[in-house]
């Protein structure tokens, strides 16, 4: 293997580090959400620290890369993709740590296992997982068609939330729960939908990097 | 103690290089210090302006240093045409196919003949078969031919050390092959071919054998009236009064001087050379 | 406009070029890169008939300069290299003035008119991005130029005979960065008059100078695209290999 390739693979690697890191900050702000856990709560804040030491190690280690080894064609556009999904990343972690911090700031009764079915609450955190370890995947395989899959969960995602707003409108004016309480879940929820755009902002990358196409901005992004 | 040794090696190596090139220039001072502590007592001014009197043992040698400039003048305008343009012809446009291999070949045999077979090819040839008689032009017509392979040896040399790099530069902007030879190559290899011609002169005056039948007189007070005369020349000169002179003893002075007279010449044609080289590198 | 039609070429029974074709439009840069004996250097010699002074050469196809063939008989092979100069990889002013060596190509063109060559030579060397340094000692021995300088000297030479394409094989390989960066600069500007072709073994430098880029390999065309299409996102998988420096 190439000098210059091992350079690569190594900052590959550090992405994937960070991505493990940003899935399980995902996944713990989801259980403290859903539980109302509070101490799990603590630990995503506190844990948003190293996200944000990540990004900019990842982003200095790009940075040389292309000042160095001045890479073209797939080593360019791979350096250019990473530089991106890391600061992608780190924007998806700030979510996670946001939906901790409503946990934590919020003064709200645990809300009706009925409203969360009704809500699709728990769909929405998974669908948003799942679209972001596929997109992982996707760049760890060099697979991209996975990425259809991913963008059309993306929708399924945005529908959820479309839908939560009816829902959440319609329960405050039952005064089935608080308006405040009620803006909370919507704004967590609002949080799973930027994170589900952000997912296919990275898929958009990975397609970049594998295939050349530049599919930001494209209208029918899904049937690629 | 390896690197003791090695460097111990050099020395003794280079001791026995320097020693030998020092006893090749002592035997060149040598034989100059001879010839000029005997000689340089014979040449003053009457010496080299009057013709020998009295049977060869008095006078001077002012006809053979005439005959010898001629000769030089007379076979360069032979050899250097004949052999600068066979030259160019062969390094600049004839390429490598199997003539130019044979030719190259046949001009280095050419330089390989003694020069005693000259001499008589040029008076089958030149004194009988064309009628010039023992004439300048026969003699020069034979030196020439001597050193014609010299003349297209140093030419061609001269013409392959220059790199193709300006050919190419010249014929890419345009110009022709003449012209390039013209204005690019024949200009930069003018110092050494120069360098060339010069040696080829040096061996002209020294030539006795080619002579002996084609031009050289044994003895011819008066200068040549055109170029169907015979001349006398240095080296035959040289030649008679050391073997078949009329008092051997007494000749044996002009015989050194002779000499001396003879290496002068061949020292300022080299001289010049040098000049004329450096001054062409300049430009 | 330069163009090759199905353009085969030999050294003897080396088969050095297969099957090119390919267009460059007037007034841009176009790139040759490959591996060494790739024949891309043979390539760009085909368009000024450098390779006719190699022996035992053979060629097939047809190479066209604004519609010419210009192998017919019929082309007089001095008129074409005044219309297609070159510039070579190591400097090769020749050993005379500064002002000679760029007079040498309209002296060999027979013209005579002191103030006319006077003129030339004066707006080919600001061509060359060189007047500014040499005004003062145009009588100056051209080999006391630096590298840098003898280079844009026969650029300036190339110009004065005012072509319209101007071939470069590896201009700048045997030049410092800074030469280097000015001999690229010359390029850029060059271009808004000429038609340049380079042959480069630096990709960084194909990348920076031109407008469009060739792959050779093995005496073939791999890719011939737009520059920043060849280096972000070539088609071939063999041109990927040699740009990112993953070659055999």
């Amino acid at each position: 293997m190439k000098h210059t390739e091992k350079e690569l693979l190594a900052l590959k690697e550090e992405v994937s580090q960070m991505w493990k890191l940003v899935l399980s900050q995902l996944e713990k702000a989801k259980q403290a959400f859903l539980n109302d856990d509070f101490e799990l709560a603590r630990e995503v804040v506190s844990r948003e620290k190293r996200v944000n030491s990540f990004e900019l190690k990842i982003d200095s280690d790009c940075e040389n890369y292309i000042a160095l080894y001045n890479p073209v064609a797939i080593d360019l556009r791979l350096a250019l993709s990473l530089f991106k999904i890391c600061s992608t990343l780190e924007r998806i972690a700030d979510f996670a740590e946001g939906i901790a911090r409503h946990v934590i700031e919020e003064n709200c009764e645990p809300f009706s296992a009925e409203m969360k079915t009704q809500l699709r609450i728990e769909t929405m955190f998974d669908t948003a997982i799942e679209m972001f370890s596929d997109s992982y995947e996707a760049l760890d395989s060099e697979n991209t068609k996975l990425a259809g899959k991913i963008l059309s969960k993306d929708e399924i995602v945005d529908e959820i939330y479309i839908h939560s707003i009816k829902i959440l409108a319609e329960a405050i004016r039952k005064q089935m729960i608080t308006a405040e309480c009620g803006l909370h879940i919507l704004l967590v929820m609002r949080k799973i939908e930027r994170i589900g755009d952000h997912c296919s902002n990275i898929v958009e990358e990975i397609v970049f990097y594998i295939d050349a196409k530049v599919l930001k901005h494209h209208k029918n992004k899904v049937d690629i | 103690m390896a690197i003791m040794q090695k460097k111990t090696e050099q020395k003794i190596a280079f001791t026995f290089f320097r020693s030998l090139s020092l006893v090749v220039v002592a035997i060149l001072f040598w034989i100059l210090g001879f010839i000029i502590y005997n000689g340089a007592g014979v040449i003053d001014w009457e010496f080299l302006t009057t013709a020998p009197s009295d049977g060869m043992t008095g006078g001077g040698i002012f006809p053979a240093i005439a005959g010898t400039l001629y000769l030089i003048l007379g076979s360069s305008m032979v050899a250097f045409p004949l052999g600068i343009l066979s030259a160019v012809y062969t390094s600049e446009y004839a390429g490598n196919g199997y003539i130019i291999r044979f030719i190259r070949i046949m001009t280095n045999n050419l330089s390989g003949i003694p020069s005693i077979i000259f001499g008589l090819f040029g008076m089958a040839l030149f004194v009988n078969t064309l009628e010039f008689g023992d004439s300048i032009i026969a003699g020069s017509f034979t030196l020439g031919l001597l050193t014609l392979p010299l003349v297209i040896r140093t030419t061609e040399e001269a013409l392959r050390a220059i790199p193709d790099t300006f050919r190419i530069g010249s014929l890419a902007l345009g110009a022709t092959q003449l012209q390039t030879i013209r204005r690019i190559t024949m200009p930069m290899a003018f110092p050494n071919i120069i360098t060339g011609l010069i040696l080829s002169i040096g061996r002209v005056s020294g030539e006795t054998a080619p002579i002996l039948f084609t031009v050289a007189a044994y003895f011819l007070p008066k200068l040549p009236q055109s170029i169907f005369d015979q001349v006398m020349a240095l080296p035959y000169h040289l030649y008679v009064i050391a073997t078949s002179g009329t008092d051997l003893e007494a000749t044996r002075p002009i015989a050194y001087g002779t000499a001396l007279v003879l290496i002068i010449i061949v020292l300022l044609m080299n001289l010049l050379a040098s000049f004329l080289r450096k001054k062409f590198r300049k430009l | 406009m330069l163009e090759t039609k199905e353009i085969h070429f030999y050294y003897g029974a080396f088969h050095a070029l297969k099957n090119i074709s390919m267009t460059m439009d007037d007034h841009t840069v176009t790139a040759f890169i490959g591996p060494s004996g790739c024949g891309k250097s043979t390539f760009l010699r085909l368009f000024n008939r450098m390779n006719d002074l190699i022996p035992d050469t053979h060629l097939t196809g047809q190479c066209l300069i604004e519609g010419q063939d210009i192998y017919q008989k019929t082309v007089d092979v001095t008129t074409l290299r005044k219309k297609v100069g070159m510039v070579f990889q190591k400097p090769n002013p020749f050993p005379k003035s500064i002002f000679e060596n760029v007079a040498y190509g309209l002296r060999v063109d027979g013209i005579k008119d002191k103030n006319f060559i006077r003129q030339r030579v004066e707006e080919s060397l600001k061509g060359a991005a060189l007047w500014e340094e040499v005004k003062d000692q145009l009588k100056k021995p051209a080999f006391e130029l630096s590298g840098g300088q003898q280079q844009r000297l026969c650029i300036a030479r190339a110009l004065a005979i005012e072509p319209s394409v101007i071939l470069m094989d590896e201009p700048a390989s045997a030049l410092d960065p800074i030469s280097t960066s000015k001999i690229e600069d010359l390029i850029h500007s060059l271009k808004e008059k000429y038609t340049i072709v380079i042959v480069t073994h630096n990709m960084q430098q194909a990348a920076r100078v031109s407008n469009k880029t060739g792959f050779f390999m093995l005496g073939e065309l791999i890719e011939f695209n737009d520059t920043k299409k060849i280096f972000l996102s070539p088609e071939k998988e063999a041109t990927q290999n040699y740009i990112t420096g993953r070659f055999g």
